[in-house]
């Protein structure tokens, strides 16, 4: 679930996914952008995962419902993920939110998708594989690259950097270790 | 075969122990820098690594003035290898450090993390947590309502007090056979560990035979 | 929506994460989810206040999914609080370890954006980019950065933290200095490598 202080968990909390409220709600339409009203029982609203997650899984009573019902967020709709069994390397994931993997992470978390797991982890190993080859080629930062580059999450974004920074540091260790001959 | 393989095969006794002492130093700090928690502190190496320093720095002082061209190239060498010595107990120390202040409430409350603190760690992360503490209140924590001014609140499956993260993956090499396989956590998976076997595994599968002294991080 | 101000917040603290330096302390966001904090808890008080302390969720649960709410909200901008107060003091100790005098630099910074003729402490931390709680922080953490130090006296804890390969530095003399003395005693066989440097 991340940190308590981690900046990126945080960011990843506030991202939204649709949810539907399962009884009528008095005053609680500020939720949905109607400050002062009420949420009508089956109004689907926005929420970011901090709120959402915990309604979901809130009962009042033992036998009672949850107070809402979560659904899948766009970015991993059927649509999203038959893009990406395609091709897994074309698709612009921080065009979709920020923090696409763990987003997907959370709210799978509540869900039984096997299929839809596979996919994302089948992806993050392509993506992976390719952002270290550019990592390593400093060349590959330009032209056509740089729209992969560009559709980096947050994750890949930080494997990119600590993939380049890793290769840089060697390329320096290597350079010391001749200059010493 | 680098420089361990070849220490390692001379016999234990018959090396004087201030090389002893640095190649353990050595150890400690690497693990120290590689291990994701704080590693008992090492109270009687550390005092003699310390004397050390103070008795080479004391003679560093008195050779000084010295125009003997030998003794001058002498005093050279010493105080290169004391610089080196400084280095590595600094290194070691801001390394714990840094753990100590990623999770400072962590290493206060958790019982047999706080007694692998020294004496000075434990009052600067004392005073540390309490300074942040009294931080936020005046920044903003005062004006909440009293339920929420917890630094340690646990609600909604969420702990504030956290420690680090144990199952870290970390290099490994036994240094001698390991009597006992080694279970991994949470899997059926146990391995055996000869001398000079080099794993990858995660922090928490080893921690007790690397603390024990039969396998080293790298 | 409730958690606005605090998710402002936390991207300025991502921001500075990135940053070499430390921005301005975002006093109004602050104050402002602070604020949504203390309306949340009197909203809570004032939707139990009828129920006089025998609330049972399960025959009232649109009142309780309220509550909740406003509860989660409070929580959430606690979080968001602390976070960003974490990532500008974790910044903030930085700059003590590596021996910048943070107060020193933020009051000339101070200074120059007040223009000649301000010498008063506090016109200046107006100026400064630190909260005046900051500015406390780092003075007590200083304090006790240093004293922690002074049990290392022979090692030197904020030294350099790259592992030593020259015993000597070169140094290139840009002024007349005079006579220099360093930690063993006068600078006699270092005096070769200042000479290297001194034709410049």
């Amino acid at each position: 679930m991340g940190s308590y202080y981690d900046i990126d968990a945080i960011l990843t909390d506030a991202q939204k996914v649709p949810c539907t409220f399962d009884l009528d709600m008095p005053g609680l339409g500020y939720l949905d952008e109607n400050a002062g009203g009420d949420i009508k029982a089956g109004t689907r609203v926005s929420l970011p995962l901090w709120l959402s997650t915990l309604l979901a899984v809130q009962r009042l009573g033992p036998s009672s419902q949850p107070l809402c019902t979560l659904d899948l967020p766009a970015s991993i709709s059927p649509r999203v993920l038959a893009a990406l069994k395609a091709g897994p390397k074309t698709v612009d994931l921080r065009q979709l939110t920020s923090h696409y993997y763990e987003l997907a992470a959370r709210v799978l978390e509540l869900f039984e998708e096997e299929e839809i797991v596979d996919v994302l982890s089948e992806t993050f190993k392509e993506r992976a594989a390719e952002i270290a080859d550019h990592a390593h080629n400093p060349r590959g930062a330009l032209g056509e690259a740089q729209d992969f580059l560009r559709g980096l999450d947050e994750m890949e974004r930080q494997l990119f950097r600590s993939a380049h920074d890793s290769s840089n540091a060697m390329r320096e260790w290597m350079g010391e270790t001749k200059k010493k001959r | 075969m680098d420089i361990d393989d070849i220490l390692a095969e001379v016999d234990v006794h018959a090396v004087p122990r201030q090389t002893q002492d640095l190649q353990e130093f050595t150890r400690a700090w690497v693990t120290e820098r590689n291990a994701p928690e704080i590693l008992p502190w090492p109270d009687a190496l550390m005092q003699r690594i310390l004397e050390r320093i103070r008795r080479q720095i004391e003679l560093v002082e008195e050779q000084t003035g010295n125009t003997d061209p030998k003794a001058n190239f002498r005093l050279i060498i010493f105080q290169t290898e004391l610089e080196r010595f400084k280095f590595l107990v600094r290194s070691f120390l801001r390394a714990r450090v840094a753990k100590i202040d990623a999770h400072a409430l962590h290493h206060l409350t958790d019982p047999s993390t706080k007694a692998r603190l020294s004496p000075s760690e434990l009052q600067y992360a004392t005073t540390h947590t309490t300074l942040l503490h009294a931080h936020y209140r005046s920044s903003f924590l005062s004006q909440f309502p009293a339920s929420l001014q917890r630094m340690d609140d646990t609600a909604g499956g969420m702990s504030m007090v956290e420690g680090p993260d144990v199952d870290r993956a970390v290099f490994v090499r036994a240094l001698k056979d390991v009597e006992e396989p080694v279970y991994v956590e949470g899997t059926d998976m146990a391995f055996e560990m000869r001398k000079g076997d080099v794993v990858v595994m995660r922090w928490s599968a080893v921690r007790e035979v690397v603390i024990a002294g039969d396998a080293e991080l790298i | 929506m409730y958690g606005d101000h605090a998710l402002k917040l936390i991207q300025h603290a991502k921001r500075t994460q990135a940053l070499a330096h430390l921005p301005h302390y975002q006093t109004e966001l602050v104050r402002e989810t602070t604020r949504e904090v203390r309306d949340l808890d009197k909203d809570v008080s004032n939707i139990l206040a009828p129920f006089q302390g025998s609330f049972n969720p399960s025959s009232e649960p649109a009142t309780a999914c309220s509550v909740l709410v406003n509860h989660l909200c409070m929580r959430r901008n606690k979080r968001c609080l602390l976070a960003y107060h974490r990532v500008r003091s974790d910044k903030l100790e930085e700059m003590c370890w590596s021996g910048k005098d943070v107060l020193d630099q933020e009051q000339q910074a101070g200074r120059q954006g007040n223009g000649e003729g301000s010498g008063m402490a506090s016109e200046v931390g107006n100026q400064s980019s630190l909260s005046p709680e900051e500015d406390e922080y780092v003075r007590q953490y200083g304090d006790m950065l240093a004293a922690y130090k002074g049990q290392w006296t022979d090692i030197d804890l904020t030294g350099s933290l790259e592992p030593p390969r020259d015993l000597f530095i070169d140094v290139r003399v840009l002024r007349d200095a005079g006579e220099i003395q360093t930690e063993y005693g006068y600078a006699c066989h270092s005096l070769t490598i200042l000479c290297q440097e001194w034709n410049y």
